[in-house]
């Protein structure tokens, strides 16, 4: 039985032994002294702060698909994310459809009544009603902390209610105590869209093996560019202007794609993924299943990456020698463009803050660039990314930190005081703590700009120059506001509360 | 309204609540009983919700926060909390801590009050509060901050100070205006020559907070928030409390300061000297206007959607300040059946006898349905006594019903995810006056 039988998929820690506690460097991890890179046995921090969970990125995903209404069962409170994701909803439907559209989210608020009592019947109820009132193509049931732990069976009130509605219902599972790797959330959605958007056909395998969806074709120039909402629209025209020049169709599949489309996902020649934290379990499903071959190993951020992105995808459809040309062209277009930013950066020390990839990926961009990466955090580790660790450790001349750290800003606070790097990179609400030290930051992930490809380069460039052509707004925060942090802790060792009890794997 | 959901909360839980309330008082620092991920969802939802201010001091992603996984629901959290209460006290420097507890621990039934008892036997200013999410929304864990605050931190005993008051009812970030909305109010009170702790803005102090005991009045700026947490006040301490309304502009920044003084026994001689200043300068301010206002004919009627605090402030700004028709009033609260009648009742009285519609309504996106009950649209014929012109004012989520019947639009109540707020706000007389620009700038903007 694979995962996609069961009612919610593994959680990474145990799929892939995925961990978020350690403080190492870049030797380390890409394996030059003593093999570490691959943590069996996490460690576990005696201070943490707040994070975030698997509901978040689930529902930056689920809230941007057309005709479908977000039902969360939880507790009034989950989901309030939403406010700041509807934006990059309203953005994102009006540069694909010409019309900003708030997204669709409903809470059963589960109150005192219900987590003594139970939620199936008012989730019942409630799907019955938003079936009702909005008359959507399908209704995502999302459940939070609350139905876990009361034992609400989400499923089985689905399962029972489908054949009452019209809206095709996929349950998904966000129990944000169930998973210290927020990642796990892009499992948890594309379960649900495996499950019940795209169960298998119902003709036999063809001769060539597994066939699309029933009564689809297989189309041989079509590839699935994977998008779970780390990509804005600016970066997927980017990526499909890449492909188009080889010569290949693309359809963006899972955000922003109509439900009723998905099934075009199980008709493509090759998925490609865009970075591999997102995509293996679905990817794994459209093969498994479906005959879909997939790409996952480069993120197409930075000069080197985007050309590797590339050679990978045309070596599958013999286009190698289109793609060299491409490569060479863009490349040199776009070094001729970026010299005028390169003596502004050259040589300043950067520390870069994001999802594990991207971070990496992006230093490798920032190095390109000019830059020298000074540190990296990435908000968890798993085996994927060992090669982008080998990578930046044969780029750099000097060993730096890396710190595996679901944000924990402290030991950021911490980190920077000492290395007082020139520039820092971080995800969306998580610029503030080195804001507040006065270094110049720039956001490494916005729906609304450009990070990816050739062009994604160049963007880039543009605005690190701006920011730091002038950084003084950074400065006046130092000057007048402090961090929350104890004077004794700048001075203590930054790691100091991680208990490595699993110790090193050996 | 439906039974089984809610349609785009516009706040989030009791613990969210709760924990904004604690970011905002001077050097507080939450610490969250819960999963990882609460922090995380309130610093996302302020992103999009709070005129784009995030955390503070110690808010969004920097707040200490326990992470229970699923060992702790199996075995309980009580040592992994006291295990991160006492790697706080190292690692941050705070002036007041508060332990709040999510669903999560809550359910699991976490005794934090014996840890938080154990740390404060130890002279650690630190409180705690049950805030579990399903016990309420972002104004009901505001409360039970504030309900915590003067039952574990608050001094008790303290000599009445006469002609000083606490003052509180609007809840920080839940209302993206709290900084400006208290300090207006707090200016009103300084008119009268009171002495006001209001708990979150910079002149506030943590020893002020501690002492706020000492008050001879409570004044509760809501009919709503923070008015359990009143009750619990005079039941502790033995200070009385006003529940009035938000005073949104010079009307109701009038009736507010007649009556505090009448309940701090100020003479009115002196109440009248107050607001003749603040009426002349008001009207000073106003008096450019008029022109305008008459030739642009800015009359409008209105559609407002908000909070339990302004749906009713702003429906009477608009009704008694401007002239304006308001006339439909959507509360988009969840609130019980008392709450719903001391909301009912402020406008049963407004000054203009203007008459408008109030609705309760959490789903926002069936204000249009209320509307057209009362004003239905046009069939095509050759006379229509229309809906028009027209104006809204609400969340940013009205934008959708402001284009429906082709009004502009103002974003007040949360979320506002389309204005930048700072230290603006709607209360006191200059209060009205930033309302009065930002309304009629809405409306002029194509000119």
């Amino acid at each position: 039985m694979s995962y996609i039988d069961l009612k919610s998929p593994p959680k990474r820690e145990d799929r892939l032994k995925a961990c978020i506690a350690h403080g190492g460097t870049i030797c380390e991890m890409a394996g030059a002294k003593g093999k570490k890179s691959c943590l069996h046995d996490d460690g576990e921090r005696s201070f943490t702060q707040g994070s975030i969970c698997l509901i978040l990125p689930a529902l930056a995903m689920l809230n941007s698909l057309p005709d479908n209404v977000v039902l969360l069962h939880s507790a009034i409170g989950c989901g309030g994310c939403t406010h700041s994701q509807n934006a990059n909803v309203r953005f994102g439907s009006n540069v694909r459809w010409g019309r900003p559209k708030d997204g669709v989210w409903l809470s059963t608020a589960m109150d005192e009544t219900d987590v003594i009592s139970g939620g199936e019947e008012k989730l019942e109820q409630a799907i019955i009603e938003a079936d009702r009132r909005y008359r959507p193509f399908s209704i995502t049931v999302v459940a939070g902390c609350v139905p876990g732990i009361i034992g609400d069976d989400i499923d089985g009130v689905v399962q029972r209610v489908q054949p009452q509605v019209t809206a095709k219902l996929l349950p998904v599972h966000c129990e944000g105590f169930k998973t210290k790797i927020w990642a796990t959330a892009y499992d948890a959605v594309y379960h649900g869209i495996g499950r019940t958007l795209l169960r298998e056909g119902e003709q036999a395998p063809t001769g060539d093996g597994l066939a699309p969806f029933k009564g689809l074709e297989r189309l041989s120039r079509t590839v699935n560019l994977m998008n779970v909402s780390s990509m804005g629209r600016v970066d997927e025209v980017e990526l499909e202007r890449l492909l188009t020049t080889l010569g290949l169709e693309v359809n963006v599949f899972p955000v922003f794609a109509h439900p009723e489309n998905m099934v075009k996902a199980t008709q493509a020649a090759l998925s490609v993924s865009t970075c591999p934290t997102h995509d293996d379990y679905f990817l794994g499903y459209l093969e498994e299943r479906f005959g879909v071959p997939s790409l996952i190993r480069h993120m197409p951020i930075g000069i080197e990456n985007t050309g590797l992105w590339l050679r990978d995808v045309a070596a599958r459809f013999g286009e190698e020698e289109k793609a060299e040309r491409i490569i060479e062209h863009e490349e040199r277009e776009l070094n001729e463009a970026l010299e005028e930013f390169r003596p502004l950066f050259k040589g300043k020390k950067v520390f870069i803050s994001a999802g594990e990839f991207r971070a990496l990926a992006t230093a490798r961009l920032l190095e390109e660039l000019g830059f020298t990466v000074s540190g990296i955090r990435s908000f968890h580790h798993d085996e994927f990314a060992e090669v982008e660790y080998q990578k930046l450790a044969k780029s750099s001349k000097d060993d730096y930190v890396i710190d595996i750290a679901n944000v924990q800003p402290f030991e950021e606070a911490n980190l920077l005081k000492r290395l007082k790097p020139d520039l820092f990179l971080g995800h969306a609400n998580g610029n503030g703590t080195a804001a507040k030290l006065g270094i110049p930051t720039h956001v490494i992930y916005n729906t609304g700009l450009a990070y990816i490809g050739y062009k994604g380069v160049y963007e880039i460039a543009r605005r690190l120059y701006r920011q730091l052509k002038n950084p003084i707004y950074n400065r006046k925060l130092a000057e007048n506001l402090r961090l929350p942090y104890s004077d004794a802790w700048y001075t203590s060792d930054p790691f100091s509360h991680i208990d490595q009890r699993g110790g090193v794997a050996a | 309204m439906s039974d089984n959901f809610i349609e785009r909360p516009r706040y989030v839980c009791a613990l969210g609540g709760a924990a904004a309330t604690i970011s905002a008082l001077p050097g507080g620092i939450p610490i969250l009983h819960s999963a990882s991920g609460c922090a995380g969802n309130f610093a996302w939802a302020q992103n999009g919700g709070s005129g784009l201010q995030v955390g503070g001091y110690c808010g969004t992603l920097s707040i200490p926060s326990s992470n229970v996984q699923e060992r702790e629901v199996v075995f309980g959290g009580d040592s992994r909390l006291r295990e991160q209460v006492e790697s706080t006290l190292k690692v941050m420097d705070g002036q007041i801590y508060a332990v709040l507890t999510g669903c999560v621990t809550e359910v699991i039934g976490d005794d934090i009050k014996t840890v938080v008892a154990d740390f404060r036997s130890q002279d650690v200013p630190i409180i705690g509060a049950e805030t579990g999410g399903f016990k309420g929304n972002s104004y009901w864990g505001y409360d039970l901050a504030l309900q915590a605050l003067f039952r574990e931190f608050v001094e008790r005993g303290t000599a009445k100070v006469k002609s000083s008051v606490n003052l509180w009812g609007v809840v920080p970030s839940a209302d993206p205006f709290w900084r400006g909305n208290l300090e207006g109010v707090r200016r009103l009170l300084e008119a009268l020559g009171v002495t006001v702790n209001s708990f979150f803005t910079p002149e506030d102090t943590i020893e002020n907070i501690r002492g706020a005991g000492s008050a001879a009045l409570n004044i509760v700026v809501s009919h709503v928030y923070g008015v359990e947490a009143a009750k619990l006040f005079e039941e502790i301490h033995g200070t009385p409390f006003l529940s009035l309304s938000l005073p949104v502009g010079a009307s109701a920044s009038e009736a507010f300061l007649r009556s505090v003084g009448k309940a701090l026994k100020i003479s009115s001689q002196k109440i009248n000297t107050v607001l003749n200043r603040e009426k002349q300068a008001y009207f000073r301010f106003m008096e450019p206007l008029t022109d305008c206002f008459n030739d642009l004919d800015l009359q409008r009627y209105a559609v407002v959607v908000g909070d339990a605090n302004y749906a009713t402030a702003l429906t009477k700004f608009l009704a008694d300040d401007l002239g304006w028709l308001p006339e439909l009033t959507v509360c988009t609260d969840p609130l019980e059946d008392d709450e719903r009648d001391r909301l009912t009742s402020q406008l049963n009285v407004l000054e203009s006898r203007y008459k408008t519609t109030l609705v309760f309504e959490t789903d926002g996106s069936r204000a249009i349905e209320h509307l057209q009950k009362k004003w239905p649209p046009s069939g095509g014929q050759k006379y229509h006594n229309a809906f028009s012109p027209a104006f809204v004012i609400g969340s940013s989520l009205e934008r959708e019903l402001a284009q429906a019947i082709g009004a502009p639009h103002l974003s007040v109540s949360f979320p506002v995810a389309n204005r930048a707020v700072l230290d603006r706000g709607y209360t006191g007389f200059r209060g009205g006056l930033r309302l009065v620009e930002d309304i009629l700038s809405a409306v002029v903007a194509g000119r």
